[in-house]
This record gives C-alpha cells, structure tokens and sequence, in this order.
C-alpha cells in the first residue's frame, strides 16, 4: 500500500510543478511590479528610488528567472505565499482567515449530498422502469439543470425574505458566539449547494448499481439461492460503491467551482467570495494563488480517492 | 398478483406475434429508440421552441432589447410588456429573447467546438500514439487539473472581458474532457481487426481515424457534445450572474439575470429574474433530455 | 437408487418478451435428469438449452415467462413444482443452491471480483445449513481440496483475480457442490477454457456424479464432450427437442437431419485431412420470423411439403425419441 501511494506521489508532484510554474509565469506577464507582492506597502511608499533598487537587489528580483521561481516555490513551501495587491495583506492571512468557512460549507455539502444521493440512485436502480425511477429520473435532470445560483435566489426569496426563517447570508455577525448563534447562516448555502450536486451523485449511482446488477456474478449469487436484499446489497451496491467513490473524488472540482458561485450569492467570507472579489479588482497575485491551491486541492483529492478504491477494489491493489 | 400489468402485457405481445402483426423493425435503431424516448422528444420539442424563438425574436417582440425607456420603468408584466420591464425600462421579454442568441451561441458554439479540437487531436494522436499523444495527454491534464470555473475565471482576468475572449476561454476549458473521450475510444477501437486490415491496404492514417474509426465512436462524442453545451450554457450565466462573463451591455440571460444580486428587486421586481431564469433550467433540461435519449438510443447494451 | 427420475420437465414453453417482441425461446420440451446419470443437452447457440437451464432455475429475466409446461422436482419430501413457485420466493431459494445448483459458462466473470473465494463459497453454506463460521470455514478449505485445489487454507483467502481461469472454475464448482445438491445444471462449463483445464473440470464433474449420485445436466455444443461424458442426450434446434435417446442411440443410430448433419460437422481424428466435413447449409433462423411446421425444414436435405407441419415425438425405442416426417425412410438411405 505504502508503495502503492508513494507510486501516486510520483505522478501528482511533477504536476504540480509545472502548473505552479505555468502559474508563476502568469504572475511574471501580468501588470504590477513585483515588488509590491513582496512586501508591506506602507514600507514601501517611504522608501527611495535607490533604496527600492537595492530591495530588489535584495529581494533577488534581478536574478534570472528560473532562480526567482526556485525562491518562489521554496518561499511557498515555507509557508510565504506572497501578498495580495489590495492592502499587502499576506497571502496565507487570508488563506487562515477565510478557508475555514469554505472548508464548513464543503464539508456538510459533500456529506449531504453524498448520503442522499448515493440512497436515491440506489433506490432508483433497483425499481428500475416504476414510477418511482422516473420520478427520480426527471428530479435529478432538474437538480443538474437549474443554475445553482438561480435555485439560491429562490431559495433565498422564500426562506429568508418571505418566510423570514432563515438569514439572508453572511457568517459571522458581530456578538455571535456559540455555533447555535451561526448554524441558521449555513443552512441555506449548505442545503443549496448540495440539492445541487445531489442530482450528480444520484444520476451516477443509480448507472453503477445498474450495472453491478446486470453482471454475471449477480446470477451465480442468486443461483447460490442468496436472499434479494443480499445479491443487491453484499453484491450489488458493493461493486457498484468503487465507480461512487471515483465520481465524489472527481467531483471535488464542481464542489469548489460550485461554492464559487454560491458564496458569493449567500456573501458567504470563504475562499470563493474572496476569489471572485480578487478577480474583479485584478489583484493577480491572490488570483493566481487561489487558483494553485485549488489544483493542489484537486490533486490531492484524487489522490485520497485513488487511495480509497485500492482499498475497496481488491483488483486495484495489484496493478 | 403484481406481475398482472406484465402479463397482460405479454400477452398482449403474444397475440400479436402469433396474428404475424408483428413486423421486424426496420430503419436505425437508434433513431427508433429515441423517437420512443418520451422524455428525449419532450427535449426536442422545448429545445427547438426556445431556439426558434430566439433565432426569430425580431418577429416576436416589437420591442428593442436594448432600448433605454424612462418613462415606463420596473413595470410588472402586461400586454404590452409581457415580462415587464427593467430599471431603465428596457422590455425584459424582448431581452430574454435577444439574450438567447448570444447565451445559445456561447453554449452551443463553444461546445462545438471543443468538440472539433478535441475530437480531432483526440483521434489523431490515440491512433498514432507516440510523443505527440503524451504531450497531448499531459496539456489537457494540466488544463483539467483546475476545477472549471476557476480556471475560467481565472483566464477571464487575464484576458478581459469580452465575447469572443469567453467563447475562446470556455473552448480551452471545455476540450480536454471531449479529448479524452475521443482518445479513449480510439485506443480500444485501433485494435479491432477491421483498421488492422485497413491499415494492411495501405489507407492513410488520417483517413483511417476520421473516415473509419471516427464514426464508431460518434454515439458517446454527441452525448458529450450536449452535456458539454449544458455546462458551458450553465457557466455563461453563472459568470455573467457575477458580472464576469460577457460585458454587460450585451443582453445575455446571465447579464438579465445579474439584477437579482440586489435584494431589492429580488424581493419586488420577481419579472426582471424568475422567467429567464426559468428560461434557462427549461433550456438546459431539454438539452439533457436529449442528451439521456442520445445515450439511451446509442447504448447498444441496452434494451427494452 | 442410480437411474431415478430426480427432475422432469414436460412440455415446457418459455418466452421473451423484449423489444416488444415475443419470441418463443423454449417452445414446448419434454425431458428427465435421472440421479447418478449425465444429461447433454447440444444444439448451436440459440437454440433455447441455455434458457431451458435457466428456467430450471428461475433465474430467467424480468422479460420472460414461462407460458406453459411444468418442472417437477422430485425430491425426497415430495414431489415440488418449480414453475409453480415464486421466482424469487423463500422455497425457490432454498431449491436453489442447495438441491439445484447450477454453473456457468465464464468463470472470469461469474466471482464477484470484491471478495474472496472462501467468502463466496461459505455464503451458500451459511445460507443452506447450520454450520458456525468456523465448521464453514473448515468446510470450504475442505471443498477447495476436493477440487484439486493446492494450498487451499491459504487459496480460500485470495481474491478471484489471483485464481486462474481452470481454478476459477473449480472454485465455482466447489461453490456449486458446497451443499451437496441433487442436480448440477452445467451451461457449457468450459468454452472459455484451455482444452487441457477442459478434461479435468470433466473429469471432475464425472468423479463427483459417481461419488455422490448426482444428476448432471451438461449443456454443450461439442459432440466430442458428448461422447465422453454423456449417458443421455437431447439435441435441440430452435426452441424444440428434434431427437432424444441415450448416448448410443443419438451417436450411433441418428434419425433426425439435423442430429445426423450436426455429427457429419465434426472432423474425426485419425481419418486423415482428406475427409468429408458437412457443413449444415444456411443458417439458423431469426427466431421472429420462423418457418412454419419443422423448424429445421429449410435447410433439410430431405424436406417435402409434409414438413409445413410441425411433426408429433415419435418413439423408435423405448429411450430413442425423435420428431421427423421423414426419420424412416432417411435411414433407409444407410
């Protein structure tokens, strides 16, 4: 197994190298002197021509451009990611700041969607042609066609403004203490967040339970005289749960992609908003940063999940 | 007994087959099952009502979607208006109709060609293999190593806003996935006997991949092609939603969409966002229903 | 107690109802598994013993029924009737596995890859019996060993894509054997096997239908496993039985065309490369659009226009039972 994960590493590594290469390529082509991403601008207002000259001596700015890169990536590995252009704030400040409310928001999405989607496409496979199929059928073709961010404005209309049960958004207002104080703002951008990506993981489970049922060893388990319950779920769901785990481990880039878009409906303070925000003022550097640190996201989520389906998947393993 | 449905059913089928009523079919199958395919056709028909109507908007509205009219403002829909009017009075109906030449052409068009790029390079290196396949295969890893709307977003703030800029975004986005397919398809496909004797007659390769092998593997590339159009439909107005995509000032349905960010009119103006937003779940649904039947209909593992 | 009648099916029709079609798979066959005796069932690939199998079993798909006939099960408590069952019913599942037990035809894909040998063996145990998990244990070791297994202790705990295609098929077998059931249904055992992995899964099917008096059913498409390991044999063509007898009377003393065409197919050995090998001319028909009356008139040497009509089973002898208009007068042609 140790083998096995450090065989991964081996691809993912190179990997990201380039990408962070090709990033800090982006970093170097676009406006704003790179000085400004290193340090505290008040700092730098005060100082003189010859003073910033010698800085960038210092700061090895002069130096070739694969040398810069090495400081770079040796910079980030200990922690400095820079500064954002907007207020020099560092980086990994607003990564601590703001990463916690993604994580949160994630999370429950993911285990939500993945408990019910995975019973629902299940159910669906196994009454395959009811009624209930169909009616499962058509609502998760909805839950895949309505713009996520359509059905948070709904959602938002009804439950927060006509209804008023729940905050129209945000996170943490001033005088909040206990979770029972911030758990009404995260059950809206939750709940829509994972309606949506429900729909994917229903869709895709009830095709692999479908085909686990039609394989040959469902007949030899029901020719042993194995009772229903066993040959759909010892059997069936077993082999069907590897391609499941694959599709959630894939579906981490729309989990993010998708609470981009969400955050900023529900002003959630994560990742995404900040993200978004960044964009919009061209503040490349966070850019830049943001969008490294979700392929590392991504690459190590693939990792788990290649991880994860040696250990389900006895075939796996060997090859 | 609950089976009774299922064996009226038989038996139906029984008398039938034994009164020779039953003609073997003819035609392509696939176009049969898809005309069977309630849901599919559903599809269609809403997928050609909204195309049609935004290709001839100009004969359905006399409105502009673009002209400012302060005197009638944030009306609520009426005969005249049919889904109201905008904060600076511009007809909403006329908008959505408008916008959807430009949100379908985004959508369709730069999943067409995705489709194109990535097919094509798909095809050409899974067949030949060697050093322009590994290239080809490391690109679109790096390209899909990024969750889609950040790569997207971050692109759109290098580049600039623009629709040409968003077109070209979401083709480089969109054809690592159609690459894969297409390459994949062509691994398993370049081992079958008949492009082993193809290749034995001397037929360029390029011939053999596109005029050959190609059409074999068409079935998975369209349904790629409409669930690709969904996502990038889908995106549009996601980006849009957020100001990012096309610039304002050119109706879109993500740009008509862009006003509901204000708490006020999504509380008050429910006509300026509720119908194209509709607009767009119906779309992207039909779009996915044909997508279903397209599968459904190619499967060949499937009947019924 | 050898020679007893263990399962007998008569007039048994079975239709599939796909594509909203319906085609008539099993139209109407009669036959017995006797204790201690091997069934060959042959005909090409489509010719309905596959389905007759599974219809034993109920193990059919959703889209099919069985239209009429019936399969009695005789066993030791009285008589059963199978087709009478719930296809999924508690007294269907314990037929199965545990009097009736069946094998397939590829034992790549007929393990469930997720887990172990042992594992997939002990379910039926712990379904059929009363053994603790530790008799079971001991009991699966212990049929892996019959099989011819080696290490079994160790060969219990792998996983099936560490076994090879013959072992596969072993264990599929001792699965199979596991609660020593009355009848073994084999649907063509090893046509995904080496030739020399064939002989010895016979070879072991043979060992245990001596040792234990089981009932074999072997659905094959060689005649050479035929004349092997047979004592009865049934030929179908298209749904029907055109010919049955014991194995002397169909490999020696063929009446059906269609029995004598399918022998004229088979090279013999030691007769030289210069041989006459028939082929059956044309081919099978598309099962929605059949000939009326003989199925196999259209391509029968000896087809006259009595042959629109479906002929009756006659019987030559006693075992030997054939349905032609023409059987006599072909065998004068010998």
């Amino acid at each position: 197994m140790l083998t096995f994960i450090i065989r991964r590493l081996l691809i993912v590594i190179p990997m990201l190298l380039v990408i962070s290469f090709l990033v800090y390529l982006g970093l170097e082509l676009t406006p704003g002197d790179a000085v400004s991403h290193m340090i505290d601008p008040e700092a730098a207002s005060q100082m003189s021509p010859a003073q910033f000259e010698a800085l960038r001596e210092a700061l090895g700015l002069n130096k070739s451009f694969l040398e810069r890169y090495a400081t770079w990536v040796y910079n980030m590995l200990h922690g400095d990611f820079g500064r954002s252009l907007s207020g020099g704030v560092p980086i990994s400040e607003i990564f601590l700041d703001r990463l916690p409310a993604t994580l949160e928001l994630s999370f429950l999405a993911l285990l939500f969607s993945t408990v019910i989607g995975c019973s629902l496409g299940t159910i669906s496979a196994l009454k395959r042609g009811t009624a209930t199929d169909s009616s499962l059928t058509v609502i998760g073709m909805l839950g895949v066609s309505i713009p996520e961010f359509f059905f948070g404005l709904v959602s938002i209309l009804i439950f927060a403004l006509h209804l008023r049960w729940l905050p129209v958004g945000g996170r943490l207002m001033p005088g909040y203490e206990t979770f029972l104080d911030r758990a009404p703002h995260i059950i809206l951008p939750a709940l829509v967040l994972s309606l949506m990506m429900t729909a994917g993981v229903m869709r895709y489970s009830r095709a692999a339970m479908l085909d686990s049922l039609s394989r040959e060893f469902i007949r030899t388990a029901r020719s042993k005289g194995l009772p229903e319950w066993r040959i759909n779920f010892v059997h069936g769901f077993r082999v069907a749960l590897t391609p499941v785990v694959v599709l959630i481990g894939f579906r981490l880039p729309t989990l993010i992609g998708g609470s981009v878009i969400i955050e900023e409906v529900f002003q959630w303070p994560g990742i995404g908003s900040e993200f978004i925000g960044a964009v919009r003022g061209a503040d490349y550097p966070l850019v830049m940063m943001i969008a490294l640190f979700s392929v590392f996201a991504v690459l190590m989520a693939s990792l788990i999940v290649d991880v994860l389906t040696a250990i389900i998947d006895p075939r796996v393993r060997l090859s | 007994m609950a089976n009774s449905a299922l064996n009226r059913k038989f038996d139906r089928i029984r008398a039938l087959e034994e009164a020779g009523e039953l003609k073997p079919l003819t035609g392509s199958r696939a176009l049969r099952k898809m005309m069977n395919n309630r849901l599919a056709m559903v599809g269609v028909v809403i997928f050609l009502i909204i195309l049609l109507s935004a290709i001839f908007a100009p004969l359905l509205t006399a409105h502009s979607p673009t002209k400012i009219d302060l005197r009638s403002m944030l009306q609520s829909p009426s005969g005249e208006h049919w889904f109201g009017t905008d904060k600076t009075g511009r007809d909403v109906f006329a908008r959505v109709l408008y916008g959807g030449r430009v949100s379908i052409l985004v959508g369709l068009g730069s999943a067409l060609l995705a489709a194109l790029i990535g097919v094509g390079v798909g095809c050409y290196t899974g067949y030949k293999g060697g050093i322009l396949d590994v290239i080809a295969l490391r690109v679109s890893e790096i390209f899909m190593s990024f969750p889609q709307i950040i790569l997207v977003l971050l692109l759109v703030s290098i580049a600039g806003q623009s629709l040409a800029n968003l077109i070209v975004i979401f083709v480089l986005t969109g054809w690592g996935g159609m690459y894969r397919l297409a390459r994949a398809r062509m691994l398993s496909l370049r081992e079958e006997e008949y492009v082993q004797a193809l290749r034995s007659f001397g037929i360029s390769t390029p011939m053999i991949c596109y005029k050959h092998i190609l059409p074999n593997a068409l079935g998975p590339i369209m349904v790629n092609i409409t669930l690709t159009t969904a996502m990038f439909i889908l995106a549009e107005a996601g980006l849009s939603f957020l100001g990012l995509g096309v610039p304002l000032n050119i109706p879109t349905w993500g740009n008509i969409l862009n006003v509901a960010k204000d708490l006020r009119v999504l509380q008050n103006n429910w006509w300026m966002w509720l119908p194209v937003g509709m607009v767009i779940s119906l779309f992207v649904l039909s779009v996915n229903f044909i997508g279903d039947g397209l599968r459904d209909s190619t499967d060949p593992s499937q009947q019924g | 107690m050898t020679g007893e009648v263990a399962l007998s099916v008569k007039n048994l029709k079975t239709f599939f109802y796909t594509n909203n079609r319906c085609n008539k798979a099993v139209n109407g066959v009669s036959f017995d598994i006797k204790k201690g005796r091997t069934l060959c069932v042959v005909g090409e690939s489509g010719c309905g013993k596959s389905v007759t199998a599974s219809t034993i079993m109920q193990l059919l798909p959703s889209l099919s029924r069985i239209e009429e006939g019936s399969i009695t099960y005789h066993a030791e408590a009285g008589d059963i009737r199978i087709d009478q069952l719930d296809r999924d019913g508690k007294e269907m599942r314990r037929i199965r596995g545990s009097e009736i037990a069946m094998i397939f035809q590829d034992p790549m894909t007929a393990l469930n890859p997720v887990y172990t040998i042992g594992f997939q063996i002990g379910e039926s145990l712990k379904y059929h019996t009363d053994l603790s998990a530790k008799a079971r244990h001991a009991k699966v070791v212990d049929l892996l060993a019959n099989m011819g297994i080696p290490e079994p202790e160790r060969r219990a705990k792998e996983y099936p894509h560490k076994y090879s295609g013959g072992m596969r098929q072993r264990a599929l077998i001792a699965m199979a054997m596991s609660c020593n059931p009355k009848i073994l249904i084999a649907d063509e055992p090893t046509t995904a096997l080496d030739v020399t992995i064939q002989a010895q899964i016979f070879r072991l099917m043979d060992e245990l239908k001596e040792q234990h008096g089981t009932a074999i059913m072997l659905i094959t498409h060689d005649m050479g496993v035929v004349a092997e390991l047979a004592d009865e044999v049934i030929v179908m063509y298209m749904g029907n039985i055109v010919e049955a007898g014991t194995v002397d009377d169909i490999l020696r003393r063929p009446k059906h065309p269609y029995t004598r065409a399918l022998l004229d197919s088979i090279p013999v050995l030691g007769r030289g490369r210069n041989q006459d090998i028939k082929s059956i001319r044309g081919a099978t028909p598309d099962p929605y659009q059949r000939p009326k009356g003989c199925q196999f008139s259209p391509r029968c040497d000896f087809a006259t226009e009595t042959c629109s009509a479906m002929p009756d089973e006659e019987y030559i002898t006693e075992t030997h039972r054939v349905s032609c208009h023409h059987y006599k007068d072909i065998s004068q042609h010998d």
